[in-house]
């Protein structure tokens, strides 16, 4: 069984990969979050310019594939003689892209909240904001908690893509080793099984968390 | 107004230059999405009902679906693509591109399915089994007809999906759309038109879906609600 | 001299449109302190519109709504005219309004005892372990002092709706707004509610009561209003209202609602 022997003597290799995707996963979520939850009152205000910004920002990000937003982001700098560091391109691209569906994510949440809620709350003197903090934000991120593992998922998928403007992790570690041991099922079998495992620690991890609610 | 016509002139010329390369890409990018979205229908459903059908297929259906919604699209590829001579599986970007999608698109579609047919009360399964309804009718009469109303809005989300993963594609050298468009920029050194001109095309085609379907959407439920 | 008391609530000539649909056409209508006035009426009569506008969750149209005689809602404008306040200023004149809706509206992911002091916190600014004395307190005059640590889910219909009354009475309101507080509850469950309302009542809260319930307009009532297609038709202690009626629409309604309910009182 030298497949399996070779797929394991690679595996330390691939894992330090995986970690760079990990991190850079989390930093684009955590950005999704902040930008989301934002963009997300944006389009629930009573402004409208907020709200037509809003829609278009919605609009675009996800209407785009996340491949072209790294592109967007990696090269158009250099049109202008800016460089920018390939990690810094791979979170913000990543991070703008989940923005855009948390937000709408966010925006079914707020629905899903009865209106009586509110007007209780109204009646009692709360304001804007405690309002938003204290009875709207904890139910909304506990109503769409399945719906963000979901998208944190694709989001780690989606980090495969940062290989192509020269991030280290778990893709490109795999694209160097098969080019050093000529060895491609094996190698990205071995990538798989990392990206398997990972997703599914996620979604394990989500179970739990919505277990504890 | 000077800067505003020679901005108008630098696109006329530049979509003069490129524009048929971009339309013949656009027209790539369409066709590989049309293959993988139809056979993934297809084979997706086949595979949702051939488990529904037969147990013994739910452990194979679910390691299939498993892997291929829990693995990013650009490793699959990448086997299919750079591994698949090894196993003797040879074929150009484009096949193998169109390959690699309809497996991919056909393990979410399974999904989509799974959650539409479980949407269905089993007490309307047992209403129609006590009434004699054999299994195929009750599949064409009464599980199908209301399965459309709730598949069609993630079905859709997952096409509008799939048409922008096949950027991914690109990687792996198939000439479409993105790959066109880097390869514009590495010719003509031209770096924001082509990305400008790729992420509209994208974002059209992505609003474009959305507004057919809602609009389809609409008239086949009203058709189906009476 | 006599002394003029200021009504609590004075409502004159209020109108309110929805399109065309005139919900309230023309209401003219005092509660005094101390005073519990019940809104009847079949369904569509405008009470709860009216009732909410008095804290002006809803927006009336035309006409003057004097809470403690201070006019809710707008502000008058130097040229005579009026604009709708802000919401800073909306949220101020709510102050002395407690309200408990028809469907509780607990914050289901909070304890009994965090809906009763959220607001003595937020909005009075009171120290948590002050808050908490207070809600204690409230949860004991509704009588569920041993739930202050469960959660809505966990308590019957009866027992959210009178954890509602404590998170409204924390706030220490001079006029308690009540919109159909006991449709929601199951019959069995009813009773409690009601005798919450009658102690309060007995204690001297100013009540404007929208209900179904005769029984308890009949019982604790002041004066019971009769509403009906938006207007007010007739008015007059529970005695009078109930056992002769003046006008031929009330007589009709208390004909329908005996026949399935039995005698009012």
């Amino acid at each position: 069984m030298n497949e399996v022997g070779f797929i394991l003597s690679i595996m330390p290799g691939l894992l330090h990969g995986a970690i760079t995707s990990v991190f850079v996963a989390l930093a684009a979520i955590s950005l999704g979050i902040i930008l989301g939850i934002t963009v997300c009152q944006m389009r629930r205000s009573q402004y409208w310019p907020l709200v037509r910004a809003a829609g278009l920002y919605i609009s675009f990000l996800r209407g785009i594939p996340v491949l072209v937003i790294l592109f967007l982001l990696f090269y158009m700098p250099s049109a202008v003689n800016i460089e920018v560091p390939s990690l810094l391109v791979a979170v913000l691209a990543l991070g703008l892209n989940t923005s855009a569906f948390q937000a709408e994510i966010y925006r079914g949440g707020f629905n899903s909240i009865p209106a009586g809620q509110i007007e209780a709350a109204k009646a009692l003197g709360l304001s804007r904001m405690r309002i938003l903090t204290r009875i709207q934000l904890p139910q909304v991120l506990s109503l769409t908690g399945p719906e963000l593992v979901n998208e944190f998922i694709i989001l780690f998928k989606n980090s495969s893509l940062i290989s192509v403007i020269g991030v280290t992790e778990l893709m490109r570690r795999s694209e160097q080793l098969v080019s050093t041991t000529y060895k491609p099922v094996e190698v990205y079998l071995a990538a798989a099984i990392i990206y398997l495992a990972l997703c599914l620690i996620i979604s394990r991890l989500g179970e739990r968390l919505k277990g504890k609610h | 107004m000077d800067a505003l016509t020679t901005f108008l002139l630098r696109w006329q010329s530049f979509l003069a230059e490129n524009g048929p390369d971009f339309a013949a890409a656009l027209w790539v990018t369409i066709r590989i999405s049309m293959v993988a979205i139809v056979c993934g229908l297809i084979l997706g459903f086949a595979a949702e009902l051939g488990r529904r059908i037969c147990p013994w297929l739910r452990r194979p259906v679910a390691c299939y679906v498993e892997f291929f919604r829990g693995t990013p699209l650009l490793i699959q590829l990448y086997l299919l693509y750079y591994g698949g001579p090894r196993v003797g599986i040879v074929l150009d970007a484009e096949p193998a591109g169109m390959l690699g999608m309809s497996l991919y698109a056909a393990a979410y579609f399974c999904e989509i399915f799974r959650a539409g047919f479980e949407s269905i009360p089993e007490g309307q399964r047992e209403a129609a089994h006590c009434l004699g309804i054999r299994p195929w009718r009750r599949l064409w009469r009464i599980e199908l007809p209301q399965m459309a109303q709730i598949v069609l809005p993630p079905a859709v989300n997952q096409i509008i999906t799939l048409i922008k993963d096949s950027a991914v594609l690109s990687i792996i050298t198939v000439a479409e759309l993105t790959k066109t468009a880097t390869r514009i920029m590495n010719i003509s050194f031209e770096i924001v038109m082509p990305l400008c001109l790729l992420a509209l095309l994208y974002w059209i085609i992505s609003e474009a879906v959305a507004v057919v379907s809602g609009k389809a959407e609409a008239r086949l439920t009203r058709h189906l609600t009476r | 001299m006599e002394e003029t008391i200021t009504p609590a609530i004075k409502i004159s000539d209020v109108r309110k449109r929805y399109g065309q649909h005139e919900v309230l056409q023309g209401i003219d209508m005092e509660v005094m302190p101390r005073e519990v006035v019940c809104l009847i009426g079949p369904s569509g009569s405008g009470k709860s519109t009216l009732l909410r506008c008095v804290n002006f969750l809803e927006v009336y149209d035309e006409g003057e709504i004097l809470v403690e005689g201070a006019l809710m809602g707008y502000e008058m404008q130097y040229n005579g005219t009026r604009r709708r306040a802000g919401e800073a200023r909306i949220r101020d004149s709510r102050r002395d309004l407690g309200m408990v809706f028809q469907h509780f509206n607990l914050w289901p992911h909070m304890t009994a005892m965090e809906n009763v002091t959220e607001a003595l916190i937020s909005v009075a600014g009171k120290p948590r372990a002050t808050a908490e004395k207070k809600g204690m307190e409230c949860l004991e005059r509704v009588g569920l002092a041993e739930k202050a640590h469960s959660y809505p889910a966990k308590l019957s219909g009866g027992q959210q709706q009178r954890v509602a009354i404590a998170r409204a009475l924390a706030m220490e309101p001079r006029i308690m707004l009540f919109d159909e507080p006991t449709s929601a509850l199951d019959p069995e469950l009813v009773g409690d509610v009601l005798q919450v309302m009658r102690s309060l009542a007995s204690d001297g809260m100013t009540m404007l009561i929208v209900t179904h319930e005769m029984g308890f307009a009949a019982e604790v009532a002041d004066r019971v209003v009769f509403m009906e297609g938006g207007s007010v038709v007739e008015q007059g202690p529970p005695d009078k209202l109930f056992h002769s009626p003046e006008s031929p629409r009330l007589a009709a309604f208390l004909k329908s609602w005996t026949h399935r309910n039995g005698q009012v009182a």
